[in-house]
């Protein structure tokens, strides 16, 4: 039987003229479909749809026919197919309902009236499948975000669906996080049930899956999987000028728990410092150090003059203005720049949304946004925290080169990533942080 | 710790110490919450909330003194021509403000252990089941608290180093309307994530269902008792009120509603280390 059939479905959102799916008609078989395709191009609103999501929780116009499961999509409400279908987010903070492991693997199990003499059982056999049956009574505050995930899709899994949708699982998550929750995602579909995911790291999951599906512009079909992703030759504007920022035995943290502890660390004009290192390590405290926003409790910190362009780790937080253009605008305005915004939204192949509100599109188009608006103009000092996450390849190519024009521009940049790609693209030196030290 | 008999607890505090107006009966209270807290969590996990107490008790006995210009027992006074301050300082005003203080102490700390001791899935737990799902999404909710103080600390950071200088209440919108929108939509994917896993599909059951255990019913027996023995004193005139004005009294005791009150420190052994 088939995991999912769309018959000339047609899905537009509330509020939008152009069809997210547009007359899609494509058949999904049993076993691990990979969905692949850019940024806005509708994997989202595909997902969605497999569980109802799309249209009964977003609403818009519909058309077409589609069953998944067995059940017809559009006569179906998502609580119903809930219990055939799961579904596991991208961002792991989002999704837990309760504080502990135990009851957020349960909270699924409860909503669908499962007898609490039978949840017991379920939920450990889902958190041994998920592999994190060692987290049972832990608090989801004190898990890491691999860990979250994971917790995620056992809560997923004791519901036992026939089919788990996964959207993008391991956008937030470092190398470690991301290799637990797919082997997990494996071991789910090795067990003789169907899971489709839409996933950047390819490599693994292309070789274990059935099939292959695109979605672009809003169109699906089948395709025979692509996964490499070879890294861009970025060419040298030429050699490292002399110091842009100093760090000179600095502590840095919390008073009486430092993260940083006596670092010395120098960045120079010209140059991409890469730094790499365990999550909790120390780099995203590194970072802000260097910025200025967190003061070192001892040692010194000093900075060439000239603007500081820093991205935080969820830098789509900061968008709030009616468009794109006006975001990039705003941050030339305050810089006091004269620079034209369209400028870097063509570098960042954005100027098709340049008039869109930016929380309207897409989670890759949303993170370049963020990345133009922070980035605008001639910052002489560059601090990237996690810069490609949830990006696809088209946008971390566009994103490496902009960092290199910057660079060759005389900018000092700082980029914080376990993103190997874009290391070896763009990295002039690296450096580990870990345990409060820095090495390398 | 079921949630149950923390509320029956908190409750009988509250009716007690908001039914009389005698302050003898509302240390009695105040100290069995403080005695209680201690016991279960430690002084060092009540610093904040002591503190705040503090603060507010202190305030609103301030107040009542710096305002209430009223009693018999003149301590100074001050020119009546001050504004607002001016007027007679007495020992009577002091003494109410005090009284006020205890009672919101009180009221505070007998609430406390909703937030020390139980999780929010107790709480939601100890709902009827006509609430349950109204439980679930506040539960929910709370879960977003800590993400949206990370989001305003991350927001206003970043925003600085763009540029932006707070200058005014109007420019804090450069940082208030990206965390209020980012807020929204941290809900709306939360919602999202409940739905897909079947909430609001029909009849809840639950995981674990609340069951009081001997210490817990040895809680709620003894809070009941406090309840009933006290409403009962004041009914049978035994639990009089106090005045503070227009003469300083001292607030009169009997021993029946005093029996009541010490039941309320029953926590103090079953809550020990539960914390």
């Amino acid at each position: 039987m088939a995991t999912a059939r769309l018959r000339h479905l047609t899905y537009s959102y509330a509020g939008s003229h152009a069809p997210a799916l547009d007359d899609v008609t494509v058949e999904l078989g049993e076993g691990l479909t990979l969905v692949t395709g850019p940024s806005g191009g509708g994997k989202s609103t595909l997902l969605r749809l497999l569980n109802g999501l799309v249209p009964h929780f977003h609403g818009g116009r519909v058309a077409g026919a589609a069953e998944s499961a067995g059940l017809d999509v559009i006569g179906t409400p998502t609580r119903v197919l809930a219990r055939h279908v799961g579904f596991v987010f991208q961002d792991p903070e989002l999704q837990a309902v309760y504080d502990t492991v135990e009851r957020e693997v349960a909270f699924g199990l409860e909503n669908t009236s499962v007898p609490a003499a039978a949840m017991a059982g379920r939920i450990d056999d889902a958190l041994h499948q998920a592999g994190a049956h060692h987290l049972a009574h832990r608090r989801l505050s004190t898990l890491s975000g691999g860990e979250r995930q994971r917790v995620a899709l056992a809560s997923v899994l004791a519901m036992q669906p026939r089919t788990v949708v996964l959207d993008e699982p391991t956008s937030q998550l470092d190398p470690g996080g991301a290799a637990l929750v797919l082997d997990a995602t494996l071991r789910f579909k090795e067990s003789g049930r169907s899971v489709v995911i839409a996933e950047h790291r390819l490599e693994r999951l292309a070789l274990a899956a059935e099939q292959v599906v695109r979605v672009e512009h809003g169109r699906v079909e089948h395709v025979t999987a692509g996964v490499a992703q070879k890294r861009i030759e970025v060419s040298r504007g030429g050699a490292a000028g002399g110091e842009a920022w100093t760090l000179d035995g600095v502590t840095a943290g919390f008073a009486g728990c430092p993260v940083l502890d006596r670092v010395n660390l120098a960045g120079r004009q010209g140059e991409v410092l890469v730094l790499c290192g365990p999550n909790g390590g120390g780099k995203t405290t590194l970072l802000r150090t260097i910025a200025g926003v967190l003061k070192p409790l001892a040692g010194t910190v000093q900075r060439r003059p000239g603007r500081i362009a820093y991205l935080p780790q969820n830098p789509t937080a900061l968008l709030h203005r009616p468009t794109v253009r006006s975001e990039v605008e705003l941050t030339l305005e305050w810089s006091g720049e004269n620079e034209r915004a369209d400028a870097i939204l063509s570098e960042l192949g954005l100027l098709d949304v340049a008039g869109r509100y930016p929380r309207d599109l897409s989670s890759g188009e949303r993170q370049r946004a963020a990345l133009a608006a922070v980035l605008a103009g001639r910052p002489r000092l560059v601090l990237l925290d996690e810069p490609t996450r949830g990006m696809d390849l088209g946008a971390r190519t566009a994103l490496t080169a902009l960092v290199a024009r910057l660079r060759d521009q005389g900018a000092s940049v700082v980029l914080a990533t376990h993103d190997e790609w874009l290391r070896e693209s763009l990295a002039d030196r690296t450096v580990q942080v870990c345990n409060g030290g820095v090495t390398g | 710790m079921n949630a149950r008999a923390v509320a029956a607890w908190s409750a009988v505090c509250m009716v007690i110490v908001l039914s009389t107006s005698n302050p003898a009966y509302k240390a009695i209270v105040l100290v069995a919450a403080l005695t209680a807290l201690v016991s279960a969590v430690g002084l060092r996990r009540m610093r904040r909330l002591l503190a705040g107490v503090g603060f507010i008790a202190v305030f609103d006995v301030l107040l009542n003194f710096v305002s209430a210009h009223l009693g018999r027992t003149v301590l100074f006074a001050l020119p009546d021509g001050v504004p607002a301050i001016g007027g007679p300082y007495t020992l009577e005003a002091l003494a109410f403000g005090v009284s006020g203080g205890m009672t919101i102490a009180a009221a505070v700390l007998a609430a406390a252990p909703f937030s020390l001791l139980t999780q929010p899935q107790d709480v939601m737990d100890a709902l009827p089941a006509a609430l349950s799902r109204t439980g679930t999404a506040i539960a929910a909710s709370l879960n977003l608290v800590p993400s949206i103080s990370r989001s305003f600390a991350s927001v206003s950071e970043a925003q600085r180093l763009r540029g932006w200088r707070p200058r005014g209440p109007r420019s804090w919108a450069e940082v208030l309307v990206p965390v209020v929108l980012t807020s929204a939509e941290s809900s709306i994917q939360l919602a999202e994530s409940m739905e897909a896993r079947g909430f609001a599909s029909g009849p809840r059951t639950a995981f674990q269902k609340p069951r009081l255990a001997r210490s817990d019913w040895v809680v709620v027996a003894a809070s009941a008792a406090a309840l009933g023995g006290f409403i009962g004193a004041r009914a049978a005139g035994w639990a009089g009120d106090w005045f503070a004005y227009p003469s300083l009294t001292l607030p009169s005791l009997d021993v029946r509603p005093l029996a009541a009150c010490l039941l309320l420190f029953a926590p103090v052994v079953t809550w020990r280390r539960r914390g």
